[in-house]
C-alpha cells in the first residue's frame, strides 16, 4: 500500500525543460510541426489541390490555414517545421518567398505586460481539444505556473485572452464583453487555425468573421491543435521570453 | 458473414426497460433500446415524440435553433427566487455554453442546460462534400471524442454502401477509441479530483492523461487522432516494433493508475464529495434516454461494445462494469473500472493483431438504399450517426451524440443540490458542448 | 429658578405645545418640536458644562413635590434624545403628508412625555410620563398604512407591552417609595428583599421597553408588521429605547453597592440580545424591519457595557468599572443617532421606491440624493463598527472591556464573560452582512440621480446630518468622553476621569486607554493617516501620470448584465445565513405545487412555488402565552361569569354571608 507522498517521489520529477532546452520528440508528435516543402523546391501542383483547406499554393504555405491533416504529405512536404511557429502578425504564417521559413521572427514584446502573464481563457466554438491543450499547461509536465502563466477565473484579473474556436456569430458578444473586461494593458492571442483562418470550417456560412477582423490580435498560434510546447512559445512571446526571442 | 445489430418491429415506443436512443430527423426510422432483453430495436416508421421526451431536445439544427435550453425544467417561483445565469464563458466550464439557475440563495432550485453558443452547423456543411472531407469535420465534431466519432461516422458510411472493411482497419479503430477512451476518463477523474481540491491526486491523474496523449501522438501522429483513421493521414506506427512499444507504455501506464485509483479510494473527503451528489434515479435515466457511464451508474447494463458487437470487439473479453447508486461517485466508479477494461482489452488487442490485411469484415446492412447507421460507445456513451451517402458523397447526415442524451439527466440530478456541489455533478457526466451543438 | 431653568421649563412645555398647534397644521406642530428639542439640547449641554439644572417645580397630585430638573444622568439622555427630535421633527416636516394631525399629535405627545420622565425628580412624574408615552406612541404606531386589522393588532402588541412595562415600573417605583418613604429620586442607603424586586421589576420592565431578549417581539413586531410611519418608527426605536435606558440607568443609580448576580444576569441579557437582534437583522428584507432588530442588538450592547460595569464595581475593578461606563453611554449615545439616520433613510427608500421590501427596491429606486445617501452610508457603516465612526468607537469600548472579564473573579463569571465576548464578535459578524445589505440593496441600486428638490431635499438634509454628528462623534470620541464625564459621575455617584490619554507620538487627550493600560485606540488619528496617505496618492496621480480610467460593464460570465430576473436579491444574498443558522432559525422550505403536467409546453411542464421561511422562536412563547390566555378567559367566560342572572345572585348571596361571618367573628 502506498501513499500520495511515496508515489510523488517515485515518480520523479516530470516537468519539461524546454524553453530552457529544445522540445524533445515526445513533446512534439509529427503533427506538432508545420508542413515544409523539401527545401529549394516549390510545392507540387498534386500538393496544392490535396489540401482540403486551400492552404498550399505554388508560392506559398499558409500555415494560418493549415489543419495537420497530412494529406499533403505523399505529395512533397513533410513536417519538419520547428516546433515554434507562433507568430505576432497574420502576414509571417504566409511562408513563401515574401518570408521565407526560417525567417519568421518574433516581434517587440509587450514590456508593459511584465514578466508574468494573467491569461483568460474564452472558447468562442471550438471542439473541445483546444481547450483540453490549454488546460493541459498546467499538468505537471508543462507546469505553466514554473513560467509566470497563470489563469484566472475572470477577465477582469487578466493580461491575455486566449481565444479559443472558430468565432461563431452567437459567440461575438459575449466575446467582445470579455474583450472590454481585460482592463489595459492587454493582449489577444488566437491559438488554433480555427480562429486564425477557420480552420477545417472555413467557409461554412452563419459563421463570424476569423478573429483578426473582430479584435486585435497580438500572437497567433497555428496548430489544430497546437500542442502545450505551442502554446507556451506563443505566450512567452508577448513578454519575449519564447526560445526565438532569446536567441536560442 | 452478415450481421444484424438489431430487431426490426414494425412499431414500438419508450416503456419503462425501454429507451428512445435514436429519431432520425426524416422521420425514415427511429431507435430504441431494450434494457431488460439487452437488444436494440430499429423502428422504420417515424415515431411521435411528446414534447418533452428525449427527441425533441436532441434535435440539434444549429442554423435555425439559436440558443436553447437542453432539458426541461419545472418553473419554481417564490420570494427572492431569481435566475443566476452562469455561462457563456466561465473557466468552471472551459466551453462555451451557460446554466440557468434558479435559486433563493444558496441551493438550486432548478437548472437549465442552455446550448447553442457554438454551432459550427458541421451537419448542414457536410452535405454534398466527399466523404473524406466529410470525415475531416466529423474528426473535429469533439476533438477528445475524434476516434469514436470517425469509427461512428465511416461504420455508418461503411454500411449505406456496402464497403467491406479489412479488420487491420477495424482493429486499428478499436484501439483508438480504447486509447481515447483511457484518456477521457482520466480526464475527467483529474476534473473531480480538482474540484475537490485534491491537488496532487489531480496532477497525478493529470499525468497519467497526458501520457496517454503521448503515446497517442507517438503511435498515430497526432495526439487527438485527427487524420488517425482516414485512408490519407499521418504515418502510423503500428509495425510490430511501435505495437510493442505500445504495449510496453500500456503496462506500466496501467500499473500505475490501479496505484492511483486505490489512493483515491482511500482519500476520504474526495469520497464525501462525490458520494451522494446529483443522484440520477433509474427511471428517470431510461425515460430520458441516458447513455454510457452514466446509464450503467444506475444499474443497467448496456454498452455498445456488448450488445451491438462488432470487431474488434467481438474476437475479444470485455467486462462490463455497473454500478447502482447514480450518484457521482458511481458515474466515477464506472470510468474507473472502464479504465481498467479498456487496458485489459488493449493488451489482448496488441497481442492478437490480426495479421493477414485481407481479411475483410462486412459492415452491418443498410436501413434504405445508400443510408446506413453507425453506433460506437463513445468515452461518454453510446453515438449514433446516419449517413445516406451515393457516389461518394454525403447526402444527408443525422447524429445523436451521448452529451446531447445525457444533458436532461444532469439538469433533473442538479434540482435541490447547492451551488458547490455544480462542479462534481457536472464533470462527473463528461457531457461536452461541441458535440451538443455540432 | 434661573434662566437655564426657565428654558428647560419652556422646552418641555412647547415640546407638550407641539400638540394643541398641530391642531392648526401638522407642520406647525412639528416644528414647534423641533425648536423645543433644540432649546432641550443647548439646556442638557449647559447642564453638562455647568453643573445640574433646576427647573419648575410643583407639588404633585399625592402631596410629593415634583420638578424638572437635569441632573448629569438625565441631562446625558435629554442631549441624546433632542439630537434625535430636531433631525426627526425636521424630516417630518417634509415627510408627513396625511390630512390628519394625528401623526403629528401624537408625535409631540411622545416627545413631550419622554422630556418630561427624563427631566422629573419625582418617581410619581417618571410612571406618569412613562405611561403617557405609551399611549401616544400607540397613537402614532396606529397611523400607519395598511390593512386596518393587521395595523391594529401589531399595534396592540405594541400596547399590551407597554402596558406590561407600565405595570411592573409601577412595581418597582412603589418598591422604592416602601424603601425610601418618598418618590423623590434619592438614593437607598439600605439594601434587603425590596432593593431585589425593584432590580426585578425595572430590569424587566425597562428591558421591555429597550426591546431586548425575550421581551424583543415588542420591538420588531409593531415596526416590521405595521410599518409605522418612518418618523415614527425613529422616534420609537431611537428615543423609547432610550428612556428604557435611561429609566435602568436612574433605578440602578438609586440603588446600593448590587450583589454579583444582578450583574450577571444584566450582562447574560445582553449577550443574548446582541446575537439574536443581529442573527435576524442579517435575515430580514423589510428596510424597517432590519433597523428594528439591530437596535435589539445595540440595546444589548448597552446591557452587555453595563453588566460588566456591575461586576467589575461588586468586584472592586475601579479603572474597569469607569470604563465599562463610559462605553454604555458612549454606545448609547452612538446607537440612538445612527438609528434615526437609518429610519429616516427607510422612509426615504419608501419615497424613492415606493416600497418597504429591500428585494423590489432594485427595480424602482430613483436614484438618491447626494446627502440621504452620505447620511444612510455613515449610519449603516457606524452600525456596522467600521472605523473611524461612533459604531466603532463604541464597539471597540465593548469588547475592550469584555476582553478584561478575565479579571473577575468567581470563575462563572469569567466564563459568561468570555461566551458574551464571543457572542459579541459573532454578532459583528452578522450585523456587517445585515448593514451591507441594507445599503447595497437600496440606495446604492442605481447610479445617483440628479437631486430632485422640493421635498426630497427637506428628507435628505436630516439623513445627513444625522450622518454627520454620527461621524463627529466617532472622531472626537475622546473629547466627547471627557463631556460625558459629569453624566457618568452622576450615575457612579462619585467623581471620575474619563479614560483619555495619550501614548507615543499621539498628543495627550487624543486617545482612548481601557484598563491601565490595557488597549489604545486614537480615532482622531485615523482620519488624519487616512488623510497622509490621500495625500500621497493624490501627489503621485497628480504628477503627470495618465488616470485613464475607462467604464466597462460588469462581467456576468459573458452574458448581457443585470437583466431583470437575473440579478442577486437581496433575499438570496442572506440564505447562506439562514441556511447556517437554520437550528436557530428553524428554517423551513415550503413548496406547494402550482402548475399540472401540460404536454403542450415542453420547457416547463409543471411548476412550483418555493418559499424559505425563518422564523423567532421566542414568538412560540408567545404565541402560546396568548393561547393560553385566551383560554383562561374563555374558561371564565363560560364558567365563572356565563351571564346567567341566577349565578350573579349565589355568588352576592355567598360574598354576602362570607362578609357576615367574618365580621361576626370578628367582633
Amino acid at each position: 500500500m502506498s501513499s500520495w507522498i511515496e508515489r510523488s517521489v517515485t515518480r520523479g520529477i516530470l516537468t519539461s525543460r524546454y524553453p530552457r532546452e529544445t522540445a524533445t520528440d515526445e513533446e512534439l508528435p509529427v503533427t506538432a510541426r508545420a508542413p515544409r516543402p523539401v527545401p529549394g523546391a516549390p510545392p507540387s501542383a498534386a500538393a496544392v489541390s490535396s489540401c482540403p483547406v486551400a492552404a498550399i499554393s505554388e508560392k506559398e504555405v499558409d500555415q494560418g490555414k493549415c489543419i495537420r491533416c497530412a494529406r499533403c504529405l505523399p505529395n512533397g512536404l513533410s513536417f519538419t517545421g520547428p516546433g515554434e511557429a507562433a507568430t505576432r502578425s497574420r502576414a509571417e504564417l504566409r511562408e513563401g518567398a515574401a518570408t521565407p521559413p526560417g525567417t519568421v521572427g518574433s516581434g517587440a514584446p509587450l514590456r508593459e505586460l511584465g514578466r508574468s502573464l494573467h491569461v483568460f481563457l474564452i472558447d468562442v466554438g471550438s471542439c473541445n481539444a483546444c481547450n483540453l491543450e490549454v488546460l493541459a499547461l498546467a499538468n505537471p509536465f508543462y507546469d505553466s505556473q514554473r513560467l509566470g502563466i497563470f489563469f484566472t477565473n475572470s477577465p477582469r484579473h487578466a493580461d491575455v485572452l486566449l481565444v479559443v474556436g472558430v468565432p461563431t456569430a452567437e459567440m461575438v458578444e459575449p466575446l467582445r464583453r470579455a474583450y472590454e473586461a481585460l482592463p489595459a494593458p492587454k493582449a489577444v492571442v488566437a491559438v488554433g487555425a480555427c480562429p486564425i483562418s477557420g480552420g477545417a470550417f472555413a467557409g461554412t456560412p452563419g459563421l463570424a468573421p476569423v478573429l483578426a477582423e473582430l479584435l486585435p490580435v497580438d500572437v497567433f498560434v497555428p496548430g489544430c491543435p497546437p500542442t502545450p510546447v505551442n502554446l507556451l512559445d506563443g505566450l512567452l512571446m508577448l513578454s519575449g521570453r519564447d526560445r526565438r526571442s532569446r536567441g536560442a | 458473414m452478415s450481421r444484424t445489430p438489431w430487431r426490426v418491429e414494425p412499431e414500438t415506443s419508450a416503456g419503462p426497460e425501454r429507451a428512445l436512443a435514436y429519431a432520425s430527423e426524416d422521420g425514415a426510422f427511429s431507435l430504441y433500446n431494450e434494457y431488460s432483453e439487452g437488444v436494440s430495436i430499429l423502428v422504420p416508421r417515424p415515431t411521435r415524440t411528446r414534447g418533452d421526451e428525449p427527441g425533441a431536445t436532441w434535435r440539434t439544427d444549429g442554423t435555425s435553433r439559436g440558443v436553447h435550453p437542453l432539458g426541461p425544467a419545472p418553473a419554481m417561483e417564490g420570494y427572492g427566487v431569481f435566475t443566476f445565469p452562469y455561462g457563456p464563458v466561465s473557466m468552471g466550464v472551459p466551453e462555451a455554453g451557460r446554466f440557468d439557475v434558479r435559486t433563493y440563495g444558496e441551493r438550486v432550485l432548478n437548472l437549465v442546460p442552455v446550448g447553442g453558443f457554438k454551432p459550427r452547423r458541421i451537419r448542414e456543411s457536410v452535405v454534398g462534400t466527399s466523404v473524406e472531407d466529410a470525415a475531416l469535420r466529423i474528426e473535429r465534431m469533439a476533438g477528445n471524442f475524434s476516434a469514436a466519432h470517425v469509427s461512428a461516422f465511416l461504420s455508418a458510411v461503411e454500411s449505406a454502401a456496402h464497403l467491406e472493411v479489412p479488420s487491420v482497419e477495424l482493429w486499428t479503430r478499436g484501439l483508438a477509441q480504447e486509447l481515447q477512451r483511457i484518456y477521457n476518463h482520466l480526464h475527467v477523474l483529474a476534473r473531480v479530483a480538482e474540484a475537490a481540491s485534491q491537488n496532487v491526486g489531480l496532477a497525478q491523474t493529470h499525468a497519467l492523461a497526458e501520457e496517454v496523449l503521448r503515446v497517442q501522438g507517438r503511435t498515430f501522429g497526432h495526439r487527438w487522432l485527427f487524420g488517425a483513421l482516414l485512408p490519407k493521414g499521418p504515418p502510423r506506427r503500428l509495425d510490430p516494433v511501435g505495437r510493442s512499444d505500445v504495449a510496453g507504455a500500456l503496462a506500466r501506464l496501467s500499473s500505475e493508475f490501479e496505484a492511483l485509483w486505490e489512493l483515491f479510494l482511500e482519500s476520504r473527503t474526495f469520497i464525501d464529495r462525490i458520494q451522494s451528489t446529483c443522484v440520477v434515479d433509474r427511471a428517470d435515466a431510461i425515460r430520458w434516454g441516458a447513455v454510457g457511464p452514466t446509464l450503467r451508474a444506475c444499474n443497467v447494463n448496456w454498452d455498445d461494445r456488448l450488445r451491438i458487437p462488432s470487431a474488434p470487439y467481438t474476437d475479444l473479453f470485455v467486462a462490463l462494469p455497473h454500478e447502482s447508486s447514480g450518484d457521482a461517485l458511481a458515474r466515477v466508479a464506472v470510468r474507473a473500472a472502464e479504465v481498467r477494461a479498456s487496458f485489459l482489452l488493449l493488451e489482448q488487442m496488441l497481442d492478437r493483431w490480426p495479421r493477414s490485411p485481407t481479411s475483410l469484415e462486412t459492415p452491418a446492412p443498410p436501413v434504405a438504399p445508400g443510408r446506413g447507421i453507425g453506433r460506437v460507445e463513445a468515452p461518454s456513451g453510446d453515438l449514433v450517426y446516419d449517413v445516406a451517402v451515393s457516389d461518394g458523397r454525403v447526402r444527408s447526415l443525422g447524429f445523436r451524440s451521448p452529451s446531447q442524451a445525457n444533458w436532461p439527466l444532469f439538469a433533473a440530478g442538479m434540482r435541490n443540490a447547492v451551488f458547490t456541489d455544480f462542479h462534481f455533478a457536472f464533470e462527473s457526466f463528461g457531457l461536452v458542448f461541441a458535440e451538443t451543438d455540432g | 429658578m434661573d434662566a437655564l431653568g426657565y428654558l428647560l421649563t419652556v422646552a418641555v412645555v412647547g415640546l407638550f405645545a407641539g400638540a394643541p398647534l398641530s391642531l392648526v397644521h401638522r407642520r406647525v406642530g412639528y416644528g414647534t418640536a423641533a425648536v423645543a428639542s433644540a432649546l432641550l439640547f443647548a439646556v442638557a449641554v449647559a447642564a453638562l458644562v455647568g453643573g445640574p439644572v433646576q427647573g419648575a417645580s410643583w407639588s404633585g397630585p399625592l402631596s410629593d413635590p415634583e420638578s424638572l430638573r437635569l441632573d448629569g444622568l438625565s441631562a446625558f439622555f435629554a442631549l441624546a434624545a433632542a439630537v434625535v427630535w430636531v433631525a426627526t421633527s425636521v424630516y417630518s416636516v417634509y415627510y408627513d403628508d396625511r390630512s390628519t394631525p394625528y401623526l403629528a399629535i401624537c408625535y409631540s405627545l411622545t416627545l413631550a412625555s419622554i422630556a418630561l420622565l427624563i427631566s422629573s425628580t419625582s418617581l410619581l412624574l417618571f410612571l406618569l410620563g412613562w405611561e403617557t408615552m405609551t399611549l401616544a406612541s400607540y397613537g402614532m404606531i396606529l397611523q400607519a398604512h395598511g390593512r386596518p386589522g393587521k395595523v391594529f393588532s401589531a399595534a396592540f402588541v405594541f400596547l399590551a407591552f407597554g402596558e406590561a412595562s407600565t405595570l411592573l415600573v409601577f412595581v418597582a417605583v412603589a418598591a422604592l417609595r416602601a424603601m425610601t418613604g418618598s418618590f423623590a429620586e434619592v438614593p437607598v442607603v439600605v439594601g434587603g428583599s425590596l432593593a431585589t424586586v425593584v432590580f426585578v421589576a425595572g430590569l424587566i420592565g425597562f428591558g421591555l421597553k429597550m426591546g431586548v431578549a425575550p421581551f424583543h417581539m415588542s420591538e420588531w413586531l409593531p415596526i416590521a408588521h405595521s410599518s409605522a410611519p418612518s418618523n415614527a418608527s425613529a422616534v420609537l426605536s431611537s428615543t423609547l429605547t432610550l428612556a428604557g435606558a435611561y429609566g435602568l440607568f436612574r433605578i440602578l443609580s438609586l440603588l446600593p453597592s448590587p450583589p454579583l448576580w444582578w450583574g450577571a444576569v444584566v450582562l447574560g441579557i445582553g449577550a443574548v440580545s446582541v446575537l439574536l437582534g443581529a442573527l435576524f437583522a442579517a435575515v430580514s428584507e423589510h428596510t424597517k424591519g432590519l433597523p428594528a432588530y439591530s437596535t435589539i442588538e445595540n440595546n444589548g450592547l448597552i446591557l452587555v457595557a453595563l453588566g460588566i460595569a456591575m461586576i467589575a464595581r461588586t468586584d472592586g475593578l475601579t479603572d474597569l468599572y469607569v470604563f465599562a461606563l463610559f462605553a454604555a453611554f458612549y454606545q448609547a449615545l452612538a446607537h440612538a443617532v445612527a438609528k434615526t439616520a437609518l429610519f429616516l433613510s427607510a422612509g426615504y427608500i419608501e419615497h424613492s421606491a415606493g416600497t418597504f421590501d429591500l428585494n423590489s427596491v432594485a427595480g424602482r429606486a430613483k436614484g438618491a440624493d447626494g446627502s440621504a445617501y452620505a447620511g444612510t452610508l455613515a449610519a449603516t457603516l457606524s452600525l456596522a463598527a467600521a472605523p473611524p465612526l461612533a459604531g466603532f468607537v463604541s464597539e471597540w469600548m465593548v469588547l475592550e472591556a469584555l476582553f478584561q472579564s478575565y479579571r473577575f473573579s468567581p470563575e462563572w463569571v469569567e466564563f459568561e464573560g468570555l461566551l458574551t465576548g464571543a457572542a459579541v464578535a459573532l454578532a459583528a459578524g452578522l450585523i456587517l452582512v445585515a448593514m451591507v445589505k441594507f445599503l447595497g440593496f437600496s440606495l446604492l441600486w442605481k447610479p445617483r440621480a440628479a437631486r430632485t428638490g422640493g421635498r426630497s431635499w427637506g428628507l435628505g438634509a436630516p439623513i445627513a446630518a444625522a450622518g454627520a454628528v454620527v461621524a463627529g462623534i466617532g472622531i472626537g470620541a475622546p473629547w466627547v468622553l471627557r463631556f460625558l464625564t459629569p453624566s457618568v459621575a452622576a450615575f457612579a455617584g462619585t467623581p471620575v476621569v474619563a479614560p483619555v490619554g495619550g501614548l507615543l507620538s499621539v498628543p495627550d487627550g487624543w486617545s482612548i486607554l481601557s484598563g491601565s493600560p490595557f488597549g489604545i485606540l486614537s480615532p482622531p488619528m485615523i482620519p488624519i493617516g487616512l488623510g497622509a496617505g490621500a495625500l500621497v496618492a493624490l501627489a503621485y496621480y497628480g504628477l503627470g501620470r495618465r488616470s485613464g480610467a475607462r467604464r466597462a460593464a460588469p462581467w456576468m460570465a459573458g452574458s448581457p448584465p443585470g437583466r431583470e430576473g437575473e440579478t442577486y436579491t437581496s433575499f438570496g444574498y442572506s440564505t447562506g445565513v439562514r441556511i447556517m443558522m437554520e437550528s436557530v432559525l428553524q428554517t423551513r422550505e415550503v413548496r406547494t405545487h402550482v402548475g399540472s403536467v401540460a404536454a403542450e409546453e415542453p420547457a416547463s411542464p409543471f411548476s412550483y412555488n418555493v418559499d424559505l421561511e425563518v422564523l423567532d422562536v421566542f414568538k412560540l412563547f408567545y404565541d402560546y402565552l396568548v393561547r393560553f390566555g385566551d383560554g383562561v378567559s374563555s374558561v371564565l367566560k363560560s364558567g365563572v361569569m356565563p351571564g346567567r342572572l341566577g349565578r350573579y345572585l349565589a355568588y352576592i348571596l355567598i360574598v354576602t354571608l362570607a362578609v357576615v361571618i367574618y365580621v361576626a367573628a370578628a367582633a
